[in-house]
C-alpha cells in the first residue's frame, strides 16, 4: 500500500492548476481533500503520473453569496460548509448531507468540490447537488464552462468531466425561507455510504406544492432525481399527498444495483418506506387507504 | 455490583490505573514498524491473482533491474533451507507448506516472490513486476464445493483435512431424536471473519552474527515464537531472540509465524542484511490467515417440558488452502452441552481445505457451540412455548448438580452458568421489558430480549504440549523497587498491570513500586502468552507463589535482623514491621542493600540478594462461565437492528482488576456484534476475496457497540488465587445472545435462517416474506437508463458460492466454427478500478482475427489469431499509462470467458456474452 512513483505539483492560482492539467494531457489526477484519492493511489488502483495538489489555491475556497445563489468553492472543507451560518439560513438541507459526509475526522480534509467531482453514486453531496438544480462551475485552458449538477453525472465516478477540466465551484440556487427540507439515508454504520438515501426541498405556496427537488443516492449509477414524484407532487395540496404512491412512483425512476451491501430489490423496497416515511414526517400526508 | 473479587487485598480486585496506558495514549508505543535498524532493507511479496493453478514460470529479471532493489526470492531460491511449517500443537502439515509458492498456486494473496529493497516503495514497484505465467484451474471456494470437488491438494484424495465421529447414523440415537416429543433441527451458517488486529502482522528479522538472528515480531508469545522458529527453521533456539514489547491485537492470528514471516526470515538467513516486513491492510484483508467460516446442523430432541433428551451435531468448517491447524474443531462437539444436563450427544465433524487463505485461531475458535446450541435453546423454547429463561433452568447443570461428567465425560466442576443467570435476571427486570415490548408491537415497533449462557475451558494447561505453566520470577532491587519478569505477553491484555496488581498485593508493596518485564524471548521463561484465556489464571498463579516466596525471605531475613521471629514480620507499603514495635519498622530497601550487599549480616544459608522464582502448573482446566442479555430494536422497514441494552453477567473467579475484565469482555462483545450484524469475507466463484478493504468488510465502530453494563459474579475457582479466564468469553457469548434478541423481536415474521451476518438485506427479507436477495425484473426507468449497462453488469453481482463444481474438467468443447465467433459480445473486464463494460467485434478469417473493442471511452481495433475457440490479440493503451494489454479469450457456446495480462496491474478477469 505504498503509492506507484508520481510527480506532485501544488499550483496556487486557478490558471496554473489548469495549465499542469492541460499540459498533462490525461496523465493528471487532482488532489483536494485526499479522502477518496490517497487510499486509492495506495492501492495503486489508480497511478497517475502527476498529482495536482489543490490545497494552496485560495481561489477555489468559500462560501458567499451571487445572485439569488450561494456559491460554494470547491476547495471549500466539508467542515467549514457544516460551520457556515450562510448555509444553515439558505440551504439547511444541504448542512445536514454534509453532515452525514463521512465521519468528523475525514470532514475536516475532505471538500465539497472533492464529493461533487468523485461522482460516488451513493454518495450524499452528489445527490443533493441534483435536488436542489445547483449549478458546477467548471474551468480548463479552453475557458469556463457551467453544467446542471443533474447533467453532469454518467455512471459511477463518471461525469462530464473532461481530463483537463477542474470544478471551480458549485452554485446553489436560492430556495425560499420556510421551505420544507427532505433527508433520509439508511447505512449500516454511521458514516459509510449510504445503502439508500433521499435528499430534497419543498415549496408550499397556498398549501399546495409550488416546487419540488428531489434526488436518490445509492439507487442507481448516479444520483437520481426523483422527476415523476416531483410532478405527482406539484400542484396537490399538502393533505392530498398520499405518501406510499409517491414513494412507489419515486422509486420507479431507480435503478439500484446488487452490490457486497445490499441487495438491488432491497433498494427499492426500503427506499419506498423511506420516502412515505421522510414525506409522512415532513407534513402530515394523507395514509394511504 | 461491581464485586470486587475474592481474597481481596490492597490491590487485588482494584480498578487501578494500568501501567502501559501513558506510553500507549501519547503515542509512545514500540510495535515493529518503530523498530529501525542500521542497514534495514524493506520486502514486498509478489502474490497470487488466482485462487488455483499451476505456475508456469516466473521471470524476475525485469523486477532485479529496479533501482534499489537488492534480491528477489522464489521458492526455488529457498528451497535449500528445510521448513517445516508446523502448527500450534508443534505438528507437521498435512500437506506440503512452503513459505513461498512451490509450483502452484492454491489461493489468491498466497506469496510467491519476495523483493528486498531499500524501502517499501521500490520493493512494491518490484513486486508488481515479477512476471508470472500461471495455468489456471477451476478452484474450490465454498465447503459445498470442496464436498464434490477437485482435491486442492494433488496428494489428497479428498478435501477433508481432519475428520472425527461417526459417519454412519448412530441408530439408538436416531430414535431418540426421531421419538422425542419435541425434535428441533436448527441450523447455522457462520460467515469467515477477519481478524482484523490494529497492527497487521510484522517482522524485522536481524542475523547478528553466524547462528544469531533477532526477530522483532508481532506476536503472542516471543517464547513460542522463539520455539516455533527453532523447530520449523531446524536452528538452535539458542541462537534465536524474539522480542515484542507492544502488540496490537492478536486474536488467534499471531500465535506463531506463517509464511510470509518464515520469508522474511529465510531472505535474512539468505542476503544478511537486516530485512523488515509490514503487512499491509490489503495483504492482511487477502493474505492473513482468516477465520470462522463454518457450517452446523444441530439437532435436538426435547421431552414435552423442555428437558433436553439427546442431539446430534454435524459440523464443517473451511480451513482454506494451508490452515495453522488443519482440524475438524473437536472443541466444538466437546463444550456444546458440557453445561447443561444432556444425556446423550452424538456427532460428525470435518475440516475441508478449500482454495482460500487458510484458517487460524480467532477469540474462542470453538464459538459455533454456544452460538448454535443458545440460538436452538430459543427456538425451542418458541416451538415448546416456554419462557427463554425457563428452559435454561431446566436443563442447566447447577453447582449443587457437581461434580459431574458431562455426556463427553468431560469432568464439570464448580461452573456457574445457571447461578449467572440468576444473577442476570436479578439485575434485569424481564417482566418489565415484556410489558414494554407488548405495547411497543402494538405501535409497530419490535423490541427483542436475548438471554445466553456459556461456559468455557480457560487456563488450559499440561494436556497440550505448548499449553504449559507460567513463570514468574520476581525480585526486590537494592533499591527496593520490585522488577517482575513474567512468562506472560499482552496484545492489549494489560499484564503488566495485572500481574503488577497482583505481586504489590502479595508482596506487601506499593503498586507504583513494581515494574513487570515481558515480551522478550531472553528474559523469563517459556509459555505460550495469550492464548486460550489463561494468562490470568496460570500467570496469576505464578505470581502469588513468587511473591509469597519472596515475602518469606524478606521476613526472614528482617526477623533476623531484628532480632525477632520471622513470623512476627509482617510487609506493608514496601516497610517490614513487627507486630507491636514500631521502632523496629525498616523500608524494604535498607534490606535489600543488606541482602545484596553485605552478606555478612545474612542469617547462615540464606542466598544473598532477594528474588524468588516459581512456575506454577494450575489444575489442567478452569471452567469460566456468563450469562448475558441484550435488548434491541429492529426497524421493519429498513431491516437495521439498534442494540438498546446489554448486560454481562461472568463469573471470572477473581476478578485481578474489574477493569481489565470488562475491557476484554466489552472487546469481545464488540466482535461478536461485528460476526453478527457487519463483518463477512467474501469470495467470489472465481475466488477472488471480494471484502479487500475496510469499505467492505465492515468492522464494528465506537458507534456501534452499547454502553455495556457489567455484573460480576466472582466465585473463586481452584487454581491459585481463585482466577478464570476471561480473554475470549464475550466473543463467544456475545453473537448467540445478539441473535436471540434479534429473533425475539422478529418471531412474529418466523424464524431467521441463521446465516451470518444478519445483514438489513437479510432481516428485511424475513419481515417481508420473501428473498430481497433474489434478482427482481423492474421495467428499466427512462430517467437512468443513460448509464445502467456499467452498474447493472454481472460482475458487480456476487456469483453464488454454493454451486457444486464439477468433480472432473468438463471436456473441452469442440472447436466452434467461425459463425460461433464472428459477432458482437458483450464483455465486462473486472479492473481494479471495478468492472468495465465494452462491446467486442470479432471476425475470423481461419487463423486469423480482427475485430474492434468498443466502450465509452472510444473504439479500438485489433488483429490476433484464432487457436480453435480461443482468440488472442493485443492492445496497447497509453493511458493511464503505455501498457500492452494482452487479451486471451475462450469462447464456449454463447459464453465468453478470459483473462486480460495488464502489464504492471497483474491479470483481470473477462466474461461476456453474445451481445
Amino acid at each position: 500500500m505504498k503509492p506507484a512513483p508520481f510527480d506532485y505539483l501544488a499550483p496556487v492560482t486557478v490558471e496554473e492548476a489548469c495549465a499542469a492539467l492541460a499540459e498533462a494531457g490525461g496523465g493528471a489526477t487532482l488532489l483536494a481533500g485526499g479522502q477518496t484519492l490517497l487510499p486509492l493511489l495506495n492501492l495503486r488502483m489508480s497511478q497517475p503520473f502527476i498529482v495536482i495538489d489543490l490545497n494552496r489555491v485560495a481561489a477555489l475556497k468559500g462560501i458567499s453569496r451571487g445572485q439569488a445563489c450561494t456559491r460554494i468553492g470547491a476547495m471549500t472543507r466539508q467542515c467549514e460548509a457544516i460551520a457556515s451560518a450562510e448555509l444553515a439560513r439558505a440551504l439547511p438541507v444541504l448542512v445536514k448531507a454534509v453532515k452525514h459526509v463521512g465521519h468528523h475526522q475525514t470532514r475536516n480534509r475532505g471538500t465539497v468540490g472533492g464529493s461533487i467531482a468523485l461522482g460516488e453514486p451513493a454518495a450524499e453531496l452528489p445527490a443533493t447537488a441534483v435536488a436542489l438544480d445547483a449549478i458546477i462551475e467548471i474551468v480548463s485552458v479552453r475557458g469556463k464552462r457551467e453544467t446542471a449538477a443533474g447533467e453532469f453525472y454518467l455512471g459511477p465516478y463518471m461525469t462530464t468531466l473532461e481530463p483537463d477540466e477542474l470544478v471551480t465551484a458549485i452554485r446553489f440556487p436560492d430556495w425560499p425561507q420556510g421551505h420544507i427540507t427532505l433527508f433520509r439515508e439508511v447505512a449500516q454504520r454511521p458514516g459509510d455510504f449510504a445503502l439508500v438515501g433521499l435528499v430534497g426541498a419543498l415549496v408550499v405556496e397556498d398549501g399546495k406544492v409550488a416546487r419540488a427537488g428531489l434526488a436518490w443516492f445509492g439507487m442507481g449509477p448516479t444520483p437520481i432525481r426523483a422527476r415523476s414524484a416531483e410532478r405527482m407532487l406539484l400542484g396537490q395540496p399538502l393533505e392530498a399527498i398520499e405518501a406510499n404512491a409517491v414513494a412507489e412512483r419515486a422509486v420507479a425512476d431507480t435503478a439500484p444495483f446488487d452490490d457486497h451491501h445490499a441487495s438491488a430489490e432491497y433498494r427499492r423496497t426500503v427506499g419506498a418506506r423511506i420516502f412515505a416515511r421522510t414525506l409522512r414526517e415532513a407534513f402530515p400526508a394523507k395514509e394511504a387507504a | 455490583m461491581n464485586a470486587p473479587g475474592v481474597g481481596t487485598g490492597r490491590y487485588i480486585g482494584q480498578r487501578v490505573r494500568r501501567k502501559e496506558d501513558p506510553r500507549l495514549l501519547t503515542g509512545r508505543g514500540q510495535f515493529v514498524d518503530d523498530i529501525v535498524v542500521p542497514g534495514m532493507l524493506h520486502a514486498a511479496f509478489t502474490r497470487s491473482p488466482i485462487a488455483r493453478g499451476r505456475i508456469v514460470s516466473i521471470d524476475t529479471a525485469i523486477a532485479r533491474d529496479v533501482p534499489g532493489v537488492h534480491a528477489v526470492y522464489t521458492q526455488a531460491d529457498l528451497a535449500h533451507f528445510k521448513v517445516d511449517m508446523i502448527n500450534f500443537y508443534l505438528v507437521s502439515p498435512a500437506v506440503e507448506t512452503t513459505p513461498l509458492a512451490n509450483g502452484r498456486v492454491a489461493y489468491v494473496g498466497e506469496p510467491v516472490a519476495l523483493v528486498i529493497a531499500d524501502s517499501r516503495h521500490i520493493a512494491e514497484d518490484a513486486a508488481s513486476l515479477v512476471e508470472v505465467q500461471y495455468a489456471d484451474e477451476t478452484p474450490v471456494v465454498s465447503i459445498a464445493q470442496a464436498r464434490s470437488g477437485a482435491p486442492v491438494h494433488p496428494a489428497t484424495t479428498s478435501n477433508i483435512s481432519a475428520q472425527m465421529g461417526e459417519e454412519e447414523p448412530d441408530e439408538e440415537l436416531e430414535a431418540l431424536l426421531r421419538d422425542a416429543p419435541h425434535l428441533i433441527t436448527h441450523q447455522v451458517v457462520h460467515q469467515r471473519i477477519s481478524q482484523s488486529p490494529m497492527e497487521t502482522r510484522g517482522v524485522l528479522a536481524v542475523r547478528d552474527g553466524a547462528e544469531e538472528l533477532t526477530l522483532y515480531i508481532t506476536c503472542q508469545s516471543p517464547h513460542l515464537v522463539a520455539r516455533w522458529v527453532s523447530l520449523a527453521l531446524g536452528l538452535r533456539q539458542t541462537a534465536i531472540r524474539v522480542i515484542a514489547k507492544d502488540v496490537g491485537g492478536g486474536f488467534g492470528l499471531k500465535n506463531h509465524p506463517w509464511k510470509e514471516e518464515v520469508s522474511v526470515i529465510l531472505a535474512v538467513l539468505a542476503f544478511g542484511r537486516p530485512l523488515k516486513w509490514i503487512e499491509d491492510r490489503y495483504e492482511n484483508l487477502i493474505g492473513a490467515n482468516q477465520s470462522r467460516e463454518a457450517e452446523m446442523v444441530l439437532r435436538t430432541a426435547f421431552d414435552a417440558e423442555g428437558r433436553v433428551l439427546a442431539s446430534h451435531g454435524d459440523y464443517s468448517c473451511n480451513n482454506g488452502a494451508y490452515p495453522q491447524l488443519e482440524e475438524c474443531n473437536i472443541a466444538v462437539h466437546m463444550f456444546l452441552w458440557a453445561a447443561y444436563k444432556m444425556p446423550r450427544y452424538g456427532f460428525l465433524t470435518r475440516g475441508w481445505y478449500t482454495n482460500t487463505v487458510g484458517l487460524a485461531a480467532y477469540r474462542g475458535p470453538w464459538a459455533m457451540e454456544s452460538l448454535i446450541r443458545e440460538t436452538a435453546l430459543d427456538v425451542a423454547a418458541r416451538r415448546i412455548g416456554i419462557d427463554p429463561i425457563e428452559i435454561r433452568r431446566r436443563n442447566l447443570v447447577r453447582l449443587q448438580d457437581q461434580p459431574t461428567l458431562s455426556c463427553m465425560s468431560i469432568p464439570i466442576e464448580d461452573i456457574t452458568p445457571a447461578e449467572c443467570l440468576e444473577q442476570l435476571v436479578q439485575y434485569f427486570d424481564v417482566a418489565a421489558f415484556r410489558k414494554e415490548q407488548a405495547a411497543a408491537r402494538k405501535a409497530g415497533r419490535y423490541l427483542g430480549l436475548g438471554i445466553a449462557t456459556y461456559i468455557e475451558p480457560t487456563g488450559a494447561a499440561g494436556s497440550i504440549v505448548t499449553m504449559t505453566g507460567e513463570l514468574a520470577q520476581v525480585r526486590i532491587e537494592p533499591t527496593g523497587r520490585v522488577t517482575a519478569t513474567m512468562s506472560t505477553h499482552s496484545q492489549g491484555h494489560g499484564t503488566a498491570t495485572t500481574m503488577a496488581q497482583i505481586i504489590a498485593d502479595r508482596l506487601g508493596v506499593p503498586y507504583e513500586d513494581v515494574t513487570v518485564f515481558e515480551g522478550d524471548s531472553s528474559r523469563g521463561g517459556f509459555s505460550p502468552g495469550a492464548a486460550g484465556s489463561r494468562q490470568g489464571v496460570v500467570a496469576g498463579g505464578a505470581a502469588i507463589k513468587a511473591s509469597e516466596l519472596l515475602a518469606d525471605k524478606v521476613r526472614l531475613l528482617a526477623g533476623h535482623l531484628l532480632e525477632t521471629s520471622p513470623d512476627l514480620v509482617r510487609i506493608e507499603n514496601g516497610m517490614a514491621h513487627v507486630a507491636g514495635k514500631p521502632e523496629l519498622s525498616r523500608s524494604l530497601r535498607s534490606i535489600a542493600e543488606i541482602a545484596y550487599g553485605e552478606p555478612d549480616r545474612l542469617p547462615p544459608g540464606l542466598e544473598p540478594g532477594l528474588e524468588a522464582q516459581y512456575r506454577y502448573q494450575p489444575p489442567p482446566m478452569t471452567l469460566a462461565s456468563a450469562a448475558n442479555a441484550c435488548v434491541v430494536e429492529v426497524d421493519a422497514e429498513t431491516g437495521m437492528v439498534k442494540i438498546l441494552r446489554w448486560i454481562s453477567a461472568e463469573d471470572c473467579g477473581t476478578a485481578i482488576n474489574p477493569a481489565v475484565v470488562e475491557g476484554q469482555i466489552a472487546g469481545g462483545l464488540a466482535q461478536a456484534i461485528g460476526m453478527v450484524l457487519l463483518e463477512e469475507m467474501t469470495f467470489d466463484a472465481a475466488g477472488n476475496p471480494t471484502a479487500a478493504t475496510y469499505k467492505d468488510y465492515l468492522l464494528p465502530a465506537i458507534s456501534d457497540i452499547p454502553d455495556f453494563e457489567f455484573v460480576h459474579c466472582s466465585t473463586p475457582s481452584k487454581s491459585v488465587g481463585g482466577m478464570r479466564g476471561v480473554g475470549e468469553g464475550g466473543a463467544i457469548i456475545g453473537a448467540p445472545t445478539l441473535v436471540n434478541a434479534i429473533a425475539d423481536a422478529l418471531a412474529p415474521f418466523g424464524e431467521i435462517p441463521l446465516r451470518l451476518p444478519l445483514t438489513p438485506t437479510r432481516l428485511l427479507s424475513l419481515i417481508e416474506g420473501r428473498d430481497l436477495a433474489a434478482k427482481v425484473e423492474h421495467p428499466q426507468p427512462e430517467e437512468a437508463s443513460a448509464a445502467t449497462a456499467a452498474a447493472d453488469t454481472p460482475a458487480t453481482v456476487p456469483a453464488p458460492v454454493d454451486q457444486p463444481v464439477p468433480a472432473a474438467r468438463a471436456p473441452e468443447p469442440a472447436a466452434p466454427s467461425g459463425p460461433q465467433i464472428d459477432g458482437d459480445w458483450k464483455m465486462v473486464l473486472s479492473t481494479p478500478v471495478g468492472p468495465q463494460a465494452m462491446v467486442g467485434h470479432f471476425e475470423t478469417d481461419g487463423t486469423a482475427l480482427s475485430g474492434y473493442l468498443k466502450s465509452e471511452q472510444g473504439s479500438m481495433g485489433f488483429t490476433g489469431i484464432v487457436e480453435g475457440n480461443r482468440l488472442k490479440f493485443d492492445l496497447k493503451v497509453d493511458k493511464p499509462m503505455k501498457i500492452t494489454l494482452k487479451y486471451d479469450i475462450t469462447i464456449e457456446g454463447a459464453r465468453l470467458t478470459g483473462k486480460v495480462k495488464m502489464g504492471i496491474f497483474g491479470t483481470a478477469k473477462l466474461v461476456g456474452e453474445r451481445g
